[in-house]
Order: C-alpha cells, then sequence, then structure tokens
C-alpha cells in the first residue's frame, strides 16, 4: 500500500526512477532540476538502486548519453532544464527517430533570451513538434507516478517514443507535498523490466536505426511518426486507467474540473493549475457556472477530449491560460493548439488567450478570479473572437540604497560570507581596471552578477555567456573591439571550474589553438557550486559531493582531477598560470604579466585560480585564505607558470606539508581513512617531483 | 525609442548601487588598536573589501561586512576578535 511522507516534486521524480528500476542515469547539473540527479545518486552510493551513473561535461552529452543508452537496450533516464534544455536540443530532436523509449524529466525553467530561474515553458515548448510524448504535472505525487507510467507508455510496442515529463522549476521541484512511496512490488508488477526490441542496436541484433533517410521518404515517415504518437493515446488511456485501478490515481490525457454545467471554461496546465481550481472553487460558490480542463499530456494533443467537453457542456466562452508566448503569433502555444480544436465546433466559441507567470511570476487565485471575471464580463463575448490578455504584475523596487562611483568593485554582492571567489574577483577586478570586458559564463560570481540587478557591482560590463561557447563568446568581443579600432580593452573570460574543463574545454581550446589574445580566469572551487556542489572535472579525488556522495557503494569521487596545465600546455600558448589568494603577491604579478601579454596580442593567456568555498567544502568561513594557503604548502595546489614555454615553480616551500593538515579541515573529506589520504598525498608528492624537476626547462 | 516599447534594462557602469549585508552577520570583527601593527593583511585577505586603510589602523564598513571573520584569522597579532551580536 506504500507509505505516506512529505516529498519535494524533485525528489518524487527520483523514488519514481528509482521504482521504476532505471539501470542507467546520465546527467548534469543545473537548477532548478538538480535535486532530482542528487537523490538518484544517494540512492546508487547507497546501493539502494543498481543503476549505472553517468557524469558527463555537459547537458549535450547528457542527454546523448540516456538515448543512446535506450538506442542500446537499457531502461534510462536523464534530466535538464532551460539553457540545459537548449544546449542538448540537436540530441533532443533526434531521439524520437531511433525508436529508443526514455525519459527525461524537465523541472521546467525559462530560456533565457533574458534569464531567470523559475518556471515558464519557453523550454520545452521548444520541442512541442518533435515527437516527443510531453506530459505537465500538477503535484509532486504525479511527479512520481508520471515517471512510473511514462516508462510503461513509453516502451509499448504500440508507441516506442521518448517521453518528456514537465514539472514547473520551484513550483513543484521545490515545494513539498505529501507523497504515496507505492510499494516496489506493486510498481514490479505494473512496470514490467524493458523489453529488447528487434532494433535494439547491439551485435546479435537483427538490425538497427540509423537516421538516415533519402529525401521522398522524409514526408511519409513524418506521417507515420504523428500517427504512431497519435496512436499513443490509446496506449496512455489504458495505462493511466490500470494505474487508477491498482494505485487509486487515475490521470488522464486531460483533468476535468467542476465542468458539470459550466458556461465558461479554463484550459490549463501544471503547477498554476492548483490556484485556478480554488479561483473556481471560489466563483462556483458566488453561483458562476465556470470550470476546468488540465491539459496533462500535451503532446499528443488531447484535441478531441478537450472538443468534447466543450460541446458536451455548450461552453460560451473559453480562457486559455498560457506560460509561454508564441512569439509572432500574439498568443501562446496552447492557446494557438485550442484554437484549431475550436475551428470544428459549430457556431464558434470566443477565446480569450492569458499569458502568465512568465520567468517564474507566481500566478495567484486572484489573478485567476480576474480572468474568470474577464471571460463573463469581457468583449470577447460573441463567436469567431479571439483576444490575448497579459497578466503583469508591478516588479518591487530593486535598486540598492548604497551608491558607488567610479569603481571596479562595490561590496555588497550575494557571494556567501567567507567566499574565495569573491575574494579572488575582488582582486582580479582590481588588477584588470576599468578598460576590461568582463565575458561570464554562468557560476556563482555570474549568478550574483545577476542577483544584482538592475545594477551591478563590477564596475565594468559584463557579457552572459551560455555555458559551452564562453571562448567564442570572448573571440567576438575582441574582433568588434578590433575592427573599431578600440585600442586597450581587456577581454577577459571569467569562468569556472566546470565552464572550463567540462562543458567549455573546447571553446576554449579553439580560442587558445587560434591564438585569440583573450585573458581566462578560472576560479576552481572544485566542483559545481553555483547549482550547489556537484562533482566536475577539478573534483579531487575521494572528495564528496552531491553527485558523488558517501556510501555503502560509493565512496566520493573516484577519479583524479583533469589537469587543465598540461592541457594548455599541449596548445602552447604564451602565458600559463597558477595563483591562489594565499598568495595575493603572486597572484597580481601574474596577472599583469599575463595583461601584457594579450595586450600585445601574442595570444591566450591563462590563469587558473584556486577558490576555497567554505560551503562546498564544508569549512568555517573564516578559514577560506588558510586553506587556500595549506593547499598550497601540501602540493595540493602548486603555484606555478609557463611564460612562453619556459616552466617555473613560483612558489617553493622546501618540504611539503602532510596533506592531513589540508584535507583534516575540510567536511568533504570527513570519510577519508589514513591509508585513503596516503594514496592521495604520495600521488601529490610524486607529481611535486615531477614539477621540481621541470623548474627552469622550456617545455615548448 | 518610440514610447509604446519598454526600454532595454541598462546596467551603468559609472554608478554601482548596493543593499548592505550587515544584516547576514552572526559574528562581528572588533580590532583592539593596541594589538595592530598595521600589517594591512586583514586589508587584502577580506573576501569583501570592505576594510581600508587610515592613519589610525584599519576601519572596517560594518555595512557591508558579512561576519566571516577571515581577518580575525589572518590577523598575526590577533588584534582583531569575533564579537557576538544578534
Amino acid at each position: 500500500m506504500g507509505k505516506l511522507t512529505l516529498l519535494s516534486g524533485n525528489k518524487a521524480v527520483a523514488y519514481g526512477v528509482k521504482l521504476s528500476r532505471v539501470q542507467v542515469v546520465s546527467a548534469y547539473p543545473i537548477t532548478p532540476q538538480t535535486p532530482i540527479v542528487e537523490y538518484i545518486a544517494e540512492f546508487v552510493a547507497k546501493g539502494e538502486l543498481k543503476a549505472e551513473y553517468v557524469h558527463p561535461e555537459g547537458e549535450h552529452s547528457a542527454i546523448g548519453a540516456a538515448l543512446a543508452a535506450a538506442i542500446g537496450g537499457a531502461r534510462s533516464f536523464t534530466a535538464t532544464c532551460s539553457q540545459g534544455f537548449g544546449y542538448g536540443f540537436e540530441v533532443i530532436a533526434q531521439a524520437p527517430a531511433y525508436r529508443a523509449p526514455f525519459l527525461m524529466a524537465v523541472a521546467n525553467r525559462t530560456l533565457g533570451w533574458y534569464w531567470a530561474l523559475a518556471s515558464d515553458y519557453s523550454d520545452t515548448m521548444t520541442a512541442r513538434d518533435l515527437g516527443w510524448i510531453q506530459y505537465y504535472v500538477e503535484g509532486c505525487q504525479e511527479c512520481l507516478d508520471a515517471v512510473i507510467q511514462l516508462y510503461r507508455i513509453a516502451e509499448d510496442e504500440r508507441v516506442l517514443l521518448p517521453a518528456m515529463m514537465c514539472l514547473d522549476g520551484f513550483h513543484i521541484s521545490h515545494s513539498s507535498e505529501p507523497v504515496n512511496i507505492p510499494d516496489q512490488a506493486e510498481v514490479d508488477e505494473f512496470l514490467p523490466p524493458r523489453k529488447v526490441y528487434d532494433h535494439t542496436t547491439d551485435p546479435d541484433s537483427e538490425g538497427y536505426v540509423f537516421p538516415v533517410l533519402p529525401a521522398p521518404l522524409h514526408t511519409p515517415y513524418r506521417r507515420m511518426f504523428e500517427e504512431v504518437l497519435h496512436r499513443a493515446k490509446g496506449v496512455i488511456k489504458e495505462v493511466t486507467k490500470e494505474f487508477g485501478e491498482r494505485f487509486g490515481r487515475e490521470y488522464g490525457l486531460i483533468e476535468e474540473y467542476r465542468v458539470e454545467g459550466a458556461d465558461h471554461l479554463l484550459i490549463t496546465m501544471g503547477s498554476m493549475t492548483t490556484a485556478a481550481k480554488r479561483a473556481v472553487d471560489e466563483a462556483r460558490s458566488e453561483g458562476v457556472k465556470v470550470g476546468l480542463i488540465r491539459v496533462a499530456f500535451y503532446r499528443p494533443f488531447p484535441a478531441e477530449e478537450i472538443r468534447e467537453v466543450i460541446e458536451r457542456e455548450g461552453i460560451a466562452s473559453v480562457g486559455v491560460v498560457d506560460r509561454a508566448v508564441a512569439h509572432g503569433t500574439r498568443m501562446g502555444p496552447l492557446g494557438l493548439d485550442v484554437l484549431s480544436v475550436l475551428y470544428n465546433i459549430n457556431g464558434r466559441v470566443p477565446v480569450t488567450n492569458f499569458i502568465a507567470g512568465m520567468g517564474g511570476d507566481d500566478v495567484s487565485v486572484s489573478d485567476f478570479r480576474g480572468m474568470i471575471g474577464k471571460l463573463i464580463k469581457g468583449s470577447c463575448a460573441s463567436g469567431g473572437c479571439v483576444r490575448t490578455v497579459y497578466v503583469e504584475h508591478k516588479p518591487p523596487q530593486m535598486r540598492g540604497s548604497v551608491e558607488f562611483k567610479d569603481t571596479v568593485y562595490a561590496p555588497g554582492c550575494q557571494l556567501c560570507a567567507g567566499c574565495g571567489a569573491t575574494l579572488v574577483t575582488r582582486h582580479v577586478l582590481r588588477v584588470i581596471g576599468k578598460r576590461s570586458v568582463i565575458v561570464f559564463p554562468p557560476n556563482c560570481v555570474s549568478a550574483a552578477v545577476a542577483m544584482h540587478f538592475p545594477s551591478n557591482w563590477i564596475g565594468v560590463p559584463c557579457v552572459l555567456a551560455n555555458y559551452a561557447a564562453t571562448g567564442a563568446y570572448a573571440r567576438g568581443l575582441l574582433r568588434a573591439y578590433r575592427v573599431r579600432g578600440k585600442r586597450g580593452v581587456k577581454v577577459v573570460a571569467f569562468a569556472g571550474d566546470g565552464c572550463t574543463a567540462d562543458i567549455g574545454l573546447q571553446s576554449l581550446s579553439s580560442a587558445a589553438e587560434c591564438g585569440e589574445p583573450i585573458l581566462w580566469i578560472t576560479y576552481d572551487n572544485e566542483a559545481y557550486m553555483n547549482t550547489g556542489i556537484q562533482r566536475s572535472g577539478t573534483t579531487p579525488a575521494k572528495a564528496w559531493t552531491t553527485t558523488t556522495p558517501v556510501g555503502t557503494v560509493w565512496r566520493g569521487k573516484r577519479e583524479f582531477p583533469k589537469d587543465l596545465i598540461s592541457i594548455m600546455i599541449a596548445h602552447r600558448v604564451p602565458y600559463i598560470a597558477t595563483a591562489s589568494p594565499a598568495f595575493l603577491r603572486d597572484m597580481e604579478a601574474k596577472l599583469r604579466r599575463a595583461i601584457g601579454i594579450v595586450e600585445r596580442g601574442e595570444g591566450l593567456a591563462y590563469i587558473h585560480i584556486h577558490s576555497p568555498c567554505p560551503t562546498g567544502w564544508r569549512f568555517p568561513e573564516s578559514k577560506t585564505v588558510e586553506v587556500a594557503r595549506l593547499a598550497v604548502l601540501t602540493g595540493a595546489w602548486p603555484l606555478l607558470e609557463v611564460d612562453h614555454g619556459v616552466f617555473r615553480l613560483t612558489v617553493k616551500p622546501s618540504k611539503l606539508k602532510p596533506l592531513k593538515e589540508y584535507v583534516g579541515m575540510q567536511g568533504r573529506f570527513a570519510h577519508l581513512s589514513d591509508d585513503d589520504i596516503k594514496e592521495v598525498e604520495a600521488a601529490l608528492e610524486s607529481n611535486w617531483r615531477r614539477l621540481l624537476e621541470l623548474h627552469g626547462k622550456k617545455l615548448f | 525609442m518610440s514610447e509604446e516599447l519598454p526600454e532595454i534594462p541598462l546596467i551603468r557602469v559609472d554608478t554601482l548601487w548596493s543593499e548592505p549585508t550587515a544584516s547576514w552577520r552572526v559574528l562581528k570583527p572588533v580590532i583592539d588598536p593596541g594589538k595592530c601593527r598595521k600589517c594591512w593583511l586583514c586589508v587584502d585577505f577580506c573576501p569583501e573589501g570592505v576594510i581600508s586603510k587610515s592613519e589610525e589602523g584599519p576601519v572596517i564598513d560594518y555595512r557591508f561586512c558579512k561576519g566571516c571573520g577571515v581577518c580575525a584569522n589572518e590577523c598575526p597579532t590577533k588584534a582583531i576578535s569575533m564579537v557576538r551580536e544578534v
């Protein structure tokens, strides 16, 4: 019968994945989806879910690995949203062609354009016409239930398509509700293991899908896939009915709410539906005949089901509430879809398309009361009338009260107390000065810039680059200043370790290889800290992170960190250095040397700065500089430079301190045994001996 | 730009506005001028950059000090103590 417990939407998804016995999980952190894959990592680390867990370098690969796992015959899962969704779009578009069912959870978030953290459907609506099944949940219980049902639907032989489960970012992903977690045995009975089909790709299969077609087959294939997706409606009805019989919770293609005898009808999707239902209840109690349809399955679109309600109840006016805009049509995507439904109804019903809740703006019960009021009294009362109404709220006063003039840096950013990155940023700004433009990929520092809107705490212009294109944004700016004859403008890429080592590595590599005179600063806090401490390519061996948790099966990160300095040496860029906020004079000298090199146009200068994070590394916030210093003195963070190929250690302790002094201060290493520490210490000592041998040598 | 069109929100570079972060603080750094040798390490290492130099010694801008305690931890003469204020 399961057990009732309080779960966030994200955690409910993770439980759904666990109960569905997913075999391969592949994901990259992005707010507000990340807790899903963190909870799944916990299940795997503790041995509660036996699944392969892939940590790719970005969403393009994360979704790619999940799709490929499905092509290879495993039950696979991934999760993303927003910018990550956009970055993975190419894979998303290709996925249906393979007829390889898998599930992607999307914690909906605005797709920038202007960035925001919370939900609207500008991300998933871009994929509404690609042949995926799309399901939008209203609450946390539905998150768990939808995962299980969607695997059953997607893997059905009559369907075999990828499925997207959309939960509103924060409104559902981070809100908690009582959720019934079914027993594993009940779920096993409902959801059999993933079948291996004839077209599953392995050397023993009958054949395989290679997704390329000659032109004359594209139109018929589009027709056939469209038929398959529509046929899925029958499967959805069967599966949701059976789920209802077994678990007592039935969801259909649409949910009807108080539509009996209604004159007016609201059509909604997602979490805002709950507020809409309360508004319907209030209006009904006052005698207003209004009902509601929630579109649960958006693709395949439940056109017949919506039309049936409108005709059956003789609806006089329809209000469609969209959390997205189909720019250039004056409407939202759901509004357009509903219009197409109404075309065939005699004596056309007037439609009001409300655009609400963009960027995560709350849509309240009183907003819905206003919408219902507009349906009753509005000018749009006659047949054939279509209008769009934007539900807008006044923003609060946002500008800070203390003014700073002509400075590169002002205090008051929203980064944590004791943040190493704040210390690094402010010294970097002091040295690079006003004649600079900073290119920011997403990271803690740029998030703090965003949070400062409509001002900034950084007194030079900042450009928000897409993660994987950071190097390219820097190159474009640089070329523009060159053609405009703007002299002495420093273009500074200010990236975290996740961007540099993982998702942005190829754009950095290309800029380096092409000799672009960019100053690339990596501030390395050794994990994805902006999304909340997930493993990155530079996370040290054995460190706890939320995606390399410590349990009976996992003991922190298994691998040693990626050696970015060697990678840059391989690119033969004119200046490469590491730096530490505990050695500020050393850092400043390196920054000045790098600036000279880029100003002379010699090529890319790369400075990799250690950036202790009290929150993520779990040490007291007063110890930031002490931790940074110990990293240098124990050999965990050697200070070096490679100036036009000549290697030099710039800080050379005569003897390394015991590593225990450094790792012992940090909670992320609390699970390490003495043997574990010795193993890492031996690797660091061997690296130190190698660096001592290189000292003074010309490497290229 | 036409009046009906929204103004693109421009972020100024010549003037910055910040909201004080003093309310974040649990512990407040207090400098003992008798112990301070004006080495200015606290000025360098304050992550927020809210300590400045003066004739009398370091001055803390308590409007923006988040109370992390890095200054007290780094002070070689232990001239800074963290005092509970809430």
